[in-house]
């Protein structure tokens, strides 16, 4: 049992990754940088509950608040960038911030131990789970609260006008600017968001693993994030949380039958994704059809 | 100071190989408007099949794997072109993106897998030769590597200038609609360009593998980055701009590993791109139309 | 309420408009023709700011536009439609509404969370005006991408109205579209004008101008040529040689 625990562990935190590069897309931003944010939120809630004895839940505000205003920080200088060459400026920023990771120090004596980030050897005995007693399941059930709200958060923008808002500059910033849409503050806002929420997932990624170190923090990683919205399909939330169980899933079964060979399986899911529904799993389209097939002849969406 | 110029005499000539990258990925951008992510690893890819020479004649003489790998690159193009761009509607950026993402970890895993991730020792040539000027020298292999490197991008600027083809090229990057109205195959120009960057690749990889002694996965990454870096730098889809910049990135990445030391060397060539993408983001010579 | 000093555009060494003087008076409709290439709609990406002026100046309501961003001014009062039709095509029709209320008036009805989180509720009855005023009420669910021609110029324009404009530039809302179109096209105008909404209709069709404006302005080369009411304008000698001999449709 607490192997499908460990897998939902997983899959929880996976889907805050990606719905925080979700939201950035919906604008029309790919962000490579997003697990540069999962990145901080890790780092710094790790040290607040190791180094400081914070309980997690005030550690992974503060995570939150780090990696949004950081993310603030990169929307700005990010909107002087269009398309692709915003690809290339957020993987190097993402790279940068695993680089610094990579050799940052900083460690404190606790109860006779050096506890704290260590360069390359990464971040070892983030044990506030273990230390309080949380099992498996509770904190599966943690975690899986943050992901149910911050879905229902996304679901709520996407029905408000916020939600259209972001889409219309994603889909046409000329047309947007003439209907009286002030670029900036969207796109700024969204990539705050998705720092916030990337944030939230590294806290989590942090506290459950107990180890993290750089390399956890790659471009695969980074790959990762924009891969499941767009897999997934960004007509809605569920896209991203269904590529999410899709790839975890497939990934984990494969190792049954391809043992080692499975992560080449990825790879070629994405490739035959992209190329049978190049708008995602559920596209707009798919979702209208969903909703006429529920939805019948309720109110206007 | 002399340690200085050494530095940047073998960066720069290094740094041939990182323009080489950075001309396939603004070469592909020019004529298509998209990037290419796999690129990188396809061009490791090549170096790698360069190898397979030495598992049927286990005595082959170096330029025979640099041959093979030149011509692998080519193969591993096409295949690219056909996986990400042949069936994917190309109004859908994201999803071509996405594809060659997918290309560029399909790549890096059949790579670790039949090596095992164990590197892989590549032949190089004049490596026991060096021309000394006093304290300052030159190494005969990096030598080798800058000029089979230029020779690469004088054939490549011969193809587009003086070729049929090279126009087809050049008019399709500019004009894609009017380009097939006057009756060039879209299709055909976009696979060939993918071949055509595919051997470069190839050759890059080769020139790498030839410098560094060695092959390992772990250079696609880095390989990625900077490419892109150069390309930014560069100028999206000016030739001569990824030249210029990619021996302008290796210079700068062996004076700060003089400096800094190996662990910080890419946090400055970061902070290189950075600089570029605040003060002149167009890159060094920008192309009209470029950065869509 | 509109007015254009000496306003220019140069492109290298092409002047797509050249010293233009123009004023549009509160309430009325006046039409913008002219050849194609002679600078109408640069004229209108201009007042709109997507395109800097190389000189002179643009003042709406007595303000210079000078240093306002695009999408303040198309705030401030002024809307516009596009010739190639820039519908957000993966949203809804309602949401292609909705997104474009932006006016002032807007903003001080409701708070910042309600605008911008609150739902469709609020905007339910000025939404309803407009779809009833475009007759797309039975489509507000229908993505935009997927409505016919007619219907998506017709979304076009509702969205510019959903800003609640004090002048609204129309760049060829005419082109493509049938005879019968053109009627419906024609009577939705006067009812804009009935509403209080000032006109600036840049056109090639000759009949619709004429039927419908106050006063035209003709452009040729980036230059005004002609100005005055439509029987003026029609057998002014420089325009009929603008056109080549005639403003047939």
């Amino acid at each position: 049992m607490d192997f499908y625990f460990g897998l939902a562990q997983i899959i929880g935190v996976h889907t805050l990754l990606g719905l925080s590069a979700y939201i950035v897309l919906l604008t029309g931003q790919v962000s490579l940088a997003q697990a540069g944010f999962f990145a901080i939120g890790a780092y710094a809630a790790g040290m607040l509950t190791v180094l400081a004895g914070w309980h997690i839940v005030p550690a992974l505000g503060a995570g939150m608040v780090i990696g949004s205003a950081t993310a603030c920080a990169v929307g700005f200088p990010a909107l002087r960038v269009k398309g692709l060459m915003l690809v290339i400026a957020t993987l190097a920023f993402g790279e940068g911030i695993r680089l610094f990771f990579f050799n940052f120090d900083y460690q404190v004596a606790k109860g006779g131990v050096q506890l704290g980030p260590l360069g390359g050897e990464g971040f070892r005995q983030i044990r506030f789970f273990p230390e309080n007693g949380w099992s498996t399941l509770e904190v599966m059930l943690f975690i899986w609260i943050f992901v149910v709200l911050v879905m229902l958060l996304l679901w709520w923008f996407d029905r408000s006008r916020y939600g259209a808002v972001l889409r219309a500059v994603g889909e046409d910033e000329l047309a947007a600017q003439s209907v009286g849409i002030n670029l900036t503050a969207v796109k700024v806002s969204a990539m705050t968001v998705g720092g916030a929420i990337a944030g939230l997932g590294g806290g989590l990624y942090a506290h459950y693993t107990t180890h993290i170190e750089h390399a956890s923090f790659n471009i695969l990683v980074a790959t990762f994030a924009i891969a499941y919205p767009i897999v997934g399909g960004l007509a809605s939330v569920l896209g991203t949380l269904f590529a999410v169980i899709f790839v975890q899933g497939v990934l984990i079964e494969g190792l049954r039958f391809l043992g080692d060979w499975r992560n080449l399986l990825f790879g070629a899911l994405i490739v035959l994704a992209m190329n049978l529904r190049p708008r995602g799993i559920l596209d707009a389209q798919a979702i209208v059809w969903f909703k006429r097939l529920f939805g019948g002849g309720k109110r206007n969406a | 100071m002399l340690d200085f110029l050494q530095a940047v005499s073998d960066g720069v000539l290094f740094g041939a190989t990182y323009a080489l990258i950075g001309i396939g990925f603004t070469l592909v951008f020019g004529v298509m408007h998209k990037i290419n992510m796999s690129y990188a690893a396809a061009s490791v890819g090549g170096a790698y099949c360069g190898l397979l020479i030495l598992h049927v004649f286990a005595g082959a003489p170096p330029w025979a794997v640099f041959l093979l790998a030149f011509a692998a690159g080519g193969v591993i193009g096409w295949l690219v072109y056909l996986t990400c761009f042949h069936f994917i509607p190309l109004a859908n950026p994201l999803a071509t993106l996405m594809s060659t993402v997918g290309m560029l970890l399909l790549i890096d895993e059949i790579v670790v897998h039949t090596t095992a991730g164990m590197p892989q020792n590549y032949p190089a040539l004049f490596d026991d030769v060096m021309l000394r000027f006093g304290d300052f020298s030159m190494r005969g292999d990096l030598m080798l590597v800058f000029g089979v490197s230029v020779l690469g991008m004088i054939a490549l600027l011969l193809l587009l200038y003086r070729t049929g083809l090279g126009l087809a090229t050049r008019a399709v990057s500019q004009q894609p609609v009017a380009a097939q109205l006057c009756g060039i195959q879209l299709a055909r120009v976009n696979a060939l360009t993918f071949v055509i960057t595919g051997l470069l690749g190839g050759l890059a990889g080769a020139m790498i593998g030839a410098s560094v002694g060695a092959l390992s996965p772990l250079l696609t990454t880095p390989l990625t980055v900077k490419g892109l870096i150069v390309t930014v730098v560069g100028g999206l889809g000016s030739i001569p701009g990824a030249i210029v910049a990619g021996l302008l990135v290796g210079g700068f990445e062996n004076v700060f590993q003089l400096y800094r030391g190996v662990t910080e060397r890419d946090l400055y060539v970061m902070l290189l791109l950075f600089v570029f993408l605040v003060f002149r983001p167009g890159g060094l010579f920008a192309v009209k139309g470029a950065g869509r | 309420m509109l007015e254009l000093r000496g306003v220019s555009r140069y492109f290298g060494g092409v002047r797509a408009v050249d010293g233009l003087d123009l004023e549009v008076k509160e309430g009325e409709i006046l039409g913008l023709i002219g050849p194609n290439g002679s600078g109408k709609s640069t004229t209108v990406n201009l007042i709109t700011g997507l395109i800097p002026l190389s000189s002179g100046e643009v003042r709406f309501c007595g303000k210079d536009l000078a240093e306002l961003p695009v999408h303040k001014r198309l705030q401030g009062g002024i809307a516009r439609t596009f010739q190639n039709i820039r519908l957000f095509g993966q949203l809804t029709v309602w949401q292609n509404l909705w997104v474009a209320q932006n006016s002032p008036e807007d903003h001080a009805r409701r708070g910042f969370f309600s605008r911008w989180l609150g739902g469709q509720r609020g905007v339910r009855e000025e939404i309803s005006q407009l779809l009833e005023f475009s007759g797309l009420a039975d489509k507000q669910n229908e993505l935009a991408s997927n409505l016919a021609f007619g219907e998506q110029r017709r979304l076009e324009l509702a969205r510019a109205l959903a800003a609640r404009p004090k002048l609204l530039l129309l760049d060829e809302p005419a082109a493509g579209m049938n005879v019968e179109e053109i009627a419906d096209l024609d009577e939705r105008i006067r009812k804009l004008r009935g509403h209080g909404v000032t006109v600036l209709l840049i056109e090639h069709h000759m009949e619709l101008v004429m039927a419908i404006t106050d006063r035209v302005a003709v452009l040729n080369f980036g230059q005004k040529i002609a100005e005055g009411t439509p029987a003026e304008v029609q057998i002014d000698p420089a325009v009929q040689k603008a056109y080549l001999g005639g403003a047939e449709e």
